[in-house]
Order: C-alpha cells, then structure tokens, then sequence
C-alpha cells in the first residue's frame, strides 16, 4: 500500500464518492424498517405469550439487547476487516476457518428462509379485519398468502425495493402508534393498578425461559445489517458501531415496553390465557376498548403493510444471501446471475419464491394452523438459527483477533468473550425448552427435529467445503468473499500460478 | 500489448455501450449500476490496451503520461495522474462509473453514432442518446456473437469487451443465440486475458455483485 498524500487538498474522487453517504440515522432506518416492529409487537410477543406461557417476555428483551450488545462490540470491530461484510458465514470463514463458513451459509439460508416463509402464515390474519372492513368478508388465509406470495415474488424480480422513505414513513407510523397503543394499555391497568409483577425475574427464570429468550433474539433480527453500510456510511469507525448499539436499545426499549404494558392492561395472571385466545387480535382488541375505533383501523392497517415489508425485505435478503454464496461458486454458480435489466438476483429470488408457494400449499392442503405452526414455529426456528450463527460468529471473533491481533482487550477479547459465554447458555437453555418454545407436549418429536436441522445442514455444509478443498481448491479459495470473491479468484490464481483457472470458471 | 487493429473499430467502453443500450429508442437493456461499472472499466481498459496504465494487485498505476488520442481517454487519464493518491482499482470504477454513461454517451455522440436527447418528464430532465443508424448500434453485438462461432481466439480488445460482458451480467444479451460451443469459448476466454486486464474484470464482476447485494439500482 503506498503512503497516501498527507497534504489535505481537494480530492474529486473522494468528494464525488462521499456524496450519498450514510449517517447514523439513515443506517438505523434501514435497520429498523428490516426489523418491522408492529409485526413483532402485535404477531410474535402476543402468539408468544399463548403459546410459550411464561410472562418474563420484557425482561428477555432487555437480558438479549444486553447480550447482543456484548456480542457487537466484537463484532462491529471484526466488520471493518471482512469483505462481504453483511454475512454472518463470513465472519465464521475468516474466524474459524472456510469449512466451518459454509456450514454456517447452509445454517444461515435455512434460518432466513423459514423467517421468511413464516410470514406467510400471519398475513391472512393480518389483513383479515382489513377486508373486513372494505368488503364485510375474507378469504381463506391461503388465499390472502398466496396474493402476497405473487407480490413478493413480483417485486423481487422487479428489484423493487420499497422506496427509502416510504419504509421511513410506515416505521415512524407504526412505531407511533405502539406507543399510542401502549399508553392506552398504561392508562386502563387491569384491577385499576399498573403492576411491575411481569418485569420481575422470577418470571423469566422459570422451565420456559429458553423458549422466551428465543423470541427475543427473533425480535432483533436484522440488528447485524448495519454493518453491510461500512462502505457506505460517512464515517465507518463511528456511524456503524453507532448504529448497530441505537438500533439494539431502540428494538429492546420498544418491544420490553409494549410487552409489559400489555402485561399490565390484561393482568399478568390473565395474559397467558388471554393471548393463547385472541392471539394476533389481542393488542387491537386492547386498543378497541380503552381507544376507539379509528386507532384500532390505523393499528390494522399498519401491520398488515408491517407484515408485508417484513416479508419483502427478508426475501430481498434470503436471495442476496443466495446470490452471494452463488458468486463465490459455492452453490451452483446459476445463483449468481442477476437479470439484467433489473439487476434483481433472479435465479435466487425465484428459488425463494419457489420454496415459499411450497409451504403455502404444503399448510393449506394439510389444514395445518398459519399462525402458530406457520408463522410462529417458523419465525422461532429461524431465531434459534439466527441465535446460533450469532454465537458462532462470536466464536470466531475471539479467534479472527487471536490470529490477526489489533484492537483493545475489550473488543478483541472480553467482550466477544462474555457474549460467548451468554450466548452458548441461552442455546443450551432453547435446546432443553425446544417443546415449549413451540407449544408442543414434551414428548413431541418436533422438539429436537426441528432444532437438528441445522447441525445437519452444518455438518453437510462442512462436508462439502472439504470436498471442495480437494475437488475445486480455486472455489474453496474464494469462501466466505460473497461478491468480492471475483476480485479475490484472479489474486489466487496467479498465486498457484501453473493451474489453468479457466478449468473453474463454470456459466 | 496489442493495439486494435482496426481503425474503423469502436472503442472498447463505446462498444460496451452499444450492447448495453442496444434498442432502436436508446434504452438501456442493463441496469444503471452495472452499466455505469462496466463503462467505467471499459475506460480503463482502453488506457491499458494504449499501455497508459497497468492494474496489479488491486491497483491502477499510470506507466505512461503521453496525452491519449482520444479526448475522454485524455480526460481520464489526467484524472488518473492528478490524484495519483487513490489507486484502488475499485475506488477508480465506482468514481468513473458515476459520469461514465454520460462521458461514453456524449463520446458517441460526437462520433455521429448516437444522437443526444432531452426530455422533459414533471420536473426532471432525462437525457438519453438515440440511434442514428439501427444496424451501425447492433453491430457490436453481432460481431461479438460472430467472433465466438469462430474457431480462432478473439483479439486481446475483443477478448475483454468480452470479459465485460460477463463481468456486467449481459452474456445472455449477447449470446441468445449461440450454441454450447460459444458458451464453451466464452469460458475459456477471460482466464487466458493478460493479467492487468483479467484483474480488471474480476474487479468489475465483483464491483457489479456488490452493487446486487447493496440493493441499490
């Protein structure tokens, strides 16, 4: 690397390549309108207060937001040296080593894609009392999914993703009318008395509080972007940290404060059995009695459009995560391809699409329940997922810095070190409380089929890395680069240098 | 290094053009982001085949300051030398590719190629550049499809138009309707390019990849 210039003069490139740049609050936008907090409010912490039956669901929202912010300190630190730096399998290669990455990518594309095919399940819901209201009846909930299934599917292909600040404005909506909502559940407490009782951990450290940390970290997915604007924000070392640690106590001040007033306008003795019979419908229901009418229109309305970026933008990601992993060759390299017009990840965006209409049909012609056993059991799963690629990552943190030194004590060690620690407790505690998580009796072999679907995918993801160490060495080069990976492949070929690289190369 | 050959032949960047914009109305048939990288590389491609600059190692490196022929050429390359602090490969891509459809297009304009249009939509002037002979803006395509029938390797300039193509995402645009064969060749084809020119490519393939994932048109 030469010296650069240390005379500060005007530079073009830099001024013409600094137009456009983040702050820290357009990569919190972004952040948080992944996040879609109506659905998570209104759709998860309700269904979970049904179906897990513990009542320690706010204090796990503060106890992972804590972790969480443990696990960035390392994580933000270790984002500024990775290429492809949005991906958790990334970190996991350069850590821990290419074979562990490629287990993590299938471990990943599972997660990702089962949070998003949940979604289908609570859209019917969701836009139920909608189309009630504009034709005084609705469909069958598979009708409902199937429309926004094509919708999806359109808007991938056409690369549309929705407008910046139109994602900003329905944010802002729907976190105002939270609030709103949770002053409504403030101002009308059950027996006349705001009660703490649900904030206090005996409810949280009970048999089922593995299943309600779970959901919490379901509740942050999407907290790990803010990292993919390293090049684009206007000052990495600031602006990405920044972001990463407000989006985390944003997420966690909301969704602990919704989900202890709710606690506090039904009763914490009543809000197990409440939420299991009005599930998704509860908070309106709350906000029907104690705010009239048109709150509750608002508040419906908002999370129908809430469901429907959630489902856009985790399609959107589950196929750039597709697309990535296509570019490096490590799935077939079709993946890799983007239309041209549109610059959409084609291949990937259907293969998403495909899997979703799957699930439709698969639930529907089985009559299976969309809520709990689509949208919850799949949102759940893909949290676990989503928690154990958060631990490996923080794993291979720890090891990226003992290898490459650099950064404080703090940040290269104490820090990752601790969320280690927290974050292997929590999954040892989900394994344990797997049947609760789900709502299922303990005895109900989903308890661990679903939770070993990634070890599997993880050993076979390991497998095939060491197949293409041997096979392909020129693709087993390139893991865990994502898009940088065509940069990195000539790098490595000039290195074996005799090797003709053209043999690889594969369209 | 060779030079082309051919004096009537198009530059590489205004080929590279031709194809992404090959429509009787000017339309683009490649995204904004990808079009504006491989233009971009197209731009520095032509400086390395005239051996004004070299890219190694994730760099570009100015190996000869003569003023180049061609004015957008000269432009660049004055850009090149006059801020010889950044050096990045893909720092230079994402900085031309912001102007590049424009340069490359009033290039061709001024070649009598393409003729520049205003229009007015609401409250925003869109510029685009129209064919002035149809079969003079398919040329470039044809004879890339033409060049891939054929038995014998394709020129070092032919090659990484090429690479380009690849690299931006339009080999279906050009290959619609070859065979297995060209596939074949085309395949071949990038590994066998000298080295400043397939890092070029590979620099571009992943400038337009990370261009995908950003989400940003």
């Amino acid at each position: 690397m030469p010296s650069t210039s240390t005379v500060d003069r005007p530079s073009n490139v830099s001024e013409a390549l600094a137009r456009g740049r983040l702050g820290v609050p357009s990569v919190i936008f972004f952040v948080l309108s992944a996040a879609a907090p109506l659905t998570v409010v209104a759709g998860v912490v309700t269904t979970g207060y049904g179906v897990i039956g513990v009542t320690g669901i706010p204090l796990a929202f503060l106890v992972v937001a804590a972790v969480l912010a443990l696990f960035s300190v390392g994580y933000v630190a270790m984002s500024r040296r990775v290429e492809n730096a949005g991906a958790f399998y990334a970190y996991i290669s350069r850590g821990i080593g290419r074979p562990a990455g490629v287990g993590a990518a299938w471990v990943a594309l599972i997660a990702y894609n089962a949070l998003q095919v949940g979604l289908y399940g609570t859209i019917g819901v969701a836009a139920e009392p909608v189309l009630d209201r504009i034709f005084g009846g609705h469909p069958h909930w598979s009708i409902v999914a199937l429309v926004a299934w094509a919708l999806v599917g359109l808007l991938g292909l056409l690369r549309v993703d929705i407008n910046g600040l139109v994602l900003a404005a329905l944010l802002v909506a729907e976190i105002v009318v939270i609030l709103v909502f949770d002053l409504g559940q403030l101002g009308n407490p059950a027996d006349g008395q705001v009660s703490f009782a649900a904030l206090s951990p005996d409810n949280l450290f009970v048999p089922g509080v593995g299943a309600v940390l779970v959901l919490a970290i379901l509740g942050f997915v999407g907290f790990e972007s803010a990292v993919v604007f390293s090049e684009e924000s206007k000052d990495p070392k600031r602006t990405v940290p920044l972001a990463t640690y407000l989006s985390v106590a944003i997420i966690a001040g909301l969704y602990a404060l919704s989900s202890w007033t709710m606690t506090v306008a039904v009763g914490p003795d009543k809000i197990v059995a409440e939420a299991g019979e009005q599930s998704v419908g509860l908070i309106f229901n709350l906000a029907a009695a104690q705010l009239g009418d048109t709150a509750v229109t608002i508040g419906q309305v908002l999370f129908l459009t809430s469901v429907l970026a959630a489902m856009i933008s985790f399609h959107n990601t589950t196929a750039r995560y597709t697309f990535a992993l296509g570019r490096e060759r490590v799935l077939p390299a079709v993946f890799g391809q983007t239309s041209p017009r549109t610059g959409s990840p084609r291949a990937a965006s259907l293969a998403q699409s495909v899997l979703g209409l799957l699930v439709i049909l698969l639930y529907t012609v089985n009559g299976w329940d969309p809520v709990v056993q689509l949208f919850f059991w799949g949102g759940t799963t893909g949290g676990f997922g989503v928690l154990l690629l958060i631990a490996t990552t923080s794993v291979a943190v720890i090891a990226y810095f003992v290898r490459h030194g650099g950064e404080t004590l703090w940040r290269r060690a104490i820090a990752p070190g601790l969320a280690t620690i927290a974050l292997v407790v929590i999954i040892w505690l989900a394994v344990s409380n797997f049947a609760d998580l789900l709502g299922v009796a303990p005895d109900s072999h989903l308890r661990w089929a679903l939770p070993a679907v990634y070890p599997v995918a993880a050993a076979l993801g390991v497998a095939w890395a060491l197949l293409l160490r041997n096979n392909r060495p020129d693709t087993y080069a390139r893991i865990g680069l994502g898009a940088a990976s065509a940069a990195a492949a000539v790098r490595t070929a000039e290195q074996q240098a005799p090797t003709p690289a053209g043999a690889e190369v594969s369209r | 290094m060779d030079t082309p050959e051919r004096e009537d032949r198009l530059l590489i960047a205004d080929e590279f053009f031709l194809i992404a914009h090959n429509d009787t109305r000017g339309k683009a048939k490649l995204h904004p982001a990808a079009t504006g990288l491989g233009l971009a590389a197209g731009l520095l491609g032509e400086l390395t085949l005239y051996g004004h600059i070299t890219v190694s190692g994730g760099q570009v490196s100015v190996i000869d300051r003569r003023p180049p022929a061609d004015a957008l050429a000269h432009t660049v390359l004055d850009q090149l030398i006059g801020e010889s602090q950044h050096r990045a490969v893909n720092v230079w891509l994402s900085f031309l590719a912001q102007s590049a459809t424009t340069s490359v297009g009033e290039r061709l304009a001024r070649a009598g190629v393409l003729r520049r249009q205003e229009s007015r939509r609401l409250l925003r002037t869109s510029v685009s550049y129209l064919p002035i002979d149809l079969n003079a803006v398919a040329w470039p395509a044809t004879r890339l499809r033409a060049l891939l029938d054929r038995p014998d390797p394709p020129s070092v300039p032919d090659a990484l138009l090429l690479g380009l193509v690849v690299a931006a995402g339009l080999t279906r645009e050009v290959l619609w309707s070859a065979g297995p064969r060209a596939h074949h060749r085309l395949n071949v084809l990038i590994p066998a390019l000298p080295a400043p020119l397939k890092e070029l490519v590979g620099h571009t393939e992943a400038a337009v990849g990370a261009a995908v994932l950003r989400g940003i048109p």
